[in-house]
């Protein structure tokens, strides 16, 4: 089988920094045999891009983005595919990649303060100018008052504020590629718009290739430029963020029809029935088949691809296939 | 004609920190007819849980009046209040956290049979329990599984149970979806809608999700720092705010068709609200 791109389309002179091909990563329980969990992930994240992961948890999501940074927990290894960085540079563990996550009440270390721990990431070339460093990152993610907020705490901090530090501790090693992981999950509504705005305007300031990493697909048709969703393991559809118009794998058309919807109430929510498979329970043939509406024998048996369309959209899915029923 | 079931009138929350006093609740006031159910939206710090503790007599410092099926609740005596407390149930939004880790499904909901006197024996208890487990829509084979053992959507189905096997008539719901999938939120947010439909459960809807809110309430009020900023039908507030809070909470919710339509007319434009103003935020002295 060869891996096809899954890539959307890449705007004429974006460059991919940092490539995944055929990405898969085991979990090898202390007894037993190896369980699968991410297989063949392709992802092409280039500089100024936002690449979208959505999925509901346990799609391999986050094991994804840690493999990215060879940041795995332990029990847990990629052993598939490669890992590569456009300027053919070998990376340790983390270097090139900073990440940002869900909780940063739980990411920040409650007994120094905010500028401490900045200060710790700050890589040798700026030892010389720790203070105008540190005020330099605290300014570019918002912060009037630099010197105030270096001198706080965390839990002096509100939520919004807390990931704006971690936002400026991720900064700190002039990273390449910046892995936002529910980035705004924890926070209220508006300060969730205003940590988005801020992303946005970081990566365009900064050039970066973000991966951002959520199951809000609302989220999503706000930031990303490529989207890739998961399922159980595998991408089933990627392509540019508009297929959220018209997605074509069954699960992401459940998705979308599960939300509810501002304009109107009252009707059935559709969703999906079932849940996703835990580890070592996916079952053979389409992960998808138990849960959807399409499934026929093919589906049962084999496992469809991640084809590319003319149209640089990608979908596995067998009913979509040509050829296909759907 | 629809007589309310609960009748929340002049409601105050005040807690001690130190040597202040800070009003959570101040002066809330509302009431939800029988089988229907009240959204209340608010952001983190709004006053929202402290107004459902408050409601279901869990809160000290509590002042004004809350009357349930025309009774007074702070007039009760302990028994009255026990009967409150059947009537009158609350489901939390992290599912695991809110069952015990040590008991299976089937004994968690025996013990609460068993509190409330409802069931005088153990094949008593069996068998109702069973029978709540397929009202939620479980096999009633889960009353072996522990809690660990189940998904999130199934573990909100058993706090559900629970809530329901004594009883309740009406029940406050602090976020029940927002920890779960989107998949299982709608499995989950249709099953409220059926308890509704089905059994004239009565609901107070707490969350931060409109479109959830928009689907599930017939009425909505906004709290924003322990105030009602606004309220009216759901498809009202939700469609047309007045209140520059609640046109804020509308305009900050991510939207997909609304996010993809506004970058389709412009080049890399966040849908978002408009940009803040330069970041206000200080941290504190």
């Amino acid at each position: 089988m060869k891996p096809t791109d899954s890539s959307g389309r890449v705007k004429a002179g974006a460059e991919a920094v940092l490539t995944a091909t055929g990405l898969g990563v085991g979990f090898f329980p202390a007894a037993g045999r190896r369980l699968e969990v991410v297989a063949g992930v392709d992802l092409r994240l280039c500089a100024g891009r936002t690449t979208a992961l959505v999925g509901e948890s346990g799609c391999g999501k986050s094991v994804t983005a840690a493999a990215l940074g060879g940041l795995l927990p332990r029990g847990m290894a990629q052993d598939e595919g490669e890992i590569r960085w456009a300027d053919g540079a070998a990376r340790g563990p983390g270097r090139g990649l900073a990440y940002v996550f869900q909780d940063p009440g739980e990411c920040l270390d409650p007994v120094f303060t905010v500028g401490n721990q900045i200060r710790e990431t700050l890589p040798p070339e700026d030892r010389g100018r720790v203070r105008e460093r540190l005020e330099e990152l605290l300014r570019t993610v918002g912060f009037a008052e630099p010197a105030r907020v270096a001198e706080s705490y965390p839990h002096q901090l509100s939520g919004g504020m807390q990931q704006r530090a971690m936002l400026a501790m991720a900064l700190a090693g002039r990273p390449r590629v910046l892995v936002a992981d529910e980035p705004t999950t924890a926070l209220d509504v508006t300060v969730q718009a205003k940590i988005l705005r801020l992303l946005a305007d970081l990566q365009r300031r900064e050039n970066l290739a973000v991966l951002l990493i959520t199951h809000n697909l609302g989220v999503v048709a706000e930031l990303a430029d490529d989207l890739h969703v998961m399922y159980a393991g595998r991408i089933v559809e990627s392509g540019p963020v508009e297929l959220l118009r018209a997605p074509r794998h069954p699960y992401v058309q459940g998705l979308l029809k599960a939300l509810p919807r501002l304009d109107g109430a009252g009707e059935k929510l559709e969703g999906i029935p079932g849940a996703v498979p835990p580890l070592g329970r996916r079952p053979a043939g389409c992960r998808f088949h138990p849960r959807c509406p399409l499934a026929r024998e093919t589906c049962r048996e084999r496992e469809p691809d991640l084809r590319a369309g003319a149209d640089g959209r990608a979908v596995a899915c067998w009913a979509r296939a040509e050829g296909g029923w759907a | 004609m629809n007589a309310p079931l609960l009748e929340v009138d002049d409601l105050r929350v005040t807690y001690r920190v130190g040597r202040r006093r800070v009003e959570a609740v101040k002066g809330v006031s509302f009431s939800v007819a029988r089988g229907h159910c009240l959204g209340v939206v608010g952001e983190s710090g709004s006053g929202k849980s402290s107004l459902a503790r408050a409601v279901l007599a869990l809160e000290d410092g509590v002042a004004g009046r809350v009357r349930f099926a025309g009774q007074d609740v702070a007039a009760l005596d302990r028994a009255g209040l026990l009967a409150f407390r059947r009537r009158a149930q609350m489901v939390f939004q992290d599912p695991l956290g809110s069952l015990n880790p040590r008991l299976q499904v089937g004994a968690a909901l025996a013990e609460v049979l068993r509190v409330h006197k409802l069931a005088d024996s153990r094949a008593a208890a069996a068998e109702q329990t069973a029978s709540w487990l397929e009202t939620v829509g479980l096999d009633p084979a889960y009353a072996r599984r522990y809690p660990h053992e189940l998904s999130g959507g199934q573990r909100q189905r058993v706090n559900l149970a629970r809530a329901l096997c004594v009883g309740a008539e009406f029940l406050i719901a602090d976020e029940p979806v927002s920890a779960l999938d989107v998949s299982v939120q709608a499995q989950i947010l249709n099953l409220l809608k059926s308890l509704q439909e089905t059994r004239g459960i009565t609901w107070l809807l707490i969350g931060h999700d409109l479109a959830v809110m928009r689907h599930m309430a017939d009425e909505v009020i906004v709290l924003k720092a322990g105030e009602v900023v606004e309220r009216g039908p759901a498809a009202d507030v939700l469609a047309h705010p007045s209140h520059p809070y609640a046109r804020e909470l509308l305009a900050a919710a991510p939207n997909v068709a609304r996010a993809l339509d506004r970058r389709a007319s412009g080049p890399r434009s966040l849908g978002l609200m408009e940009p803040p103003p330069a970041v206000q935020d200080r941290p504190p002295r």
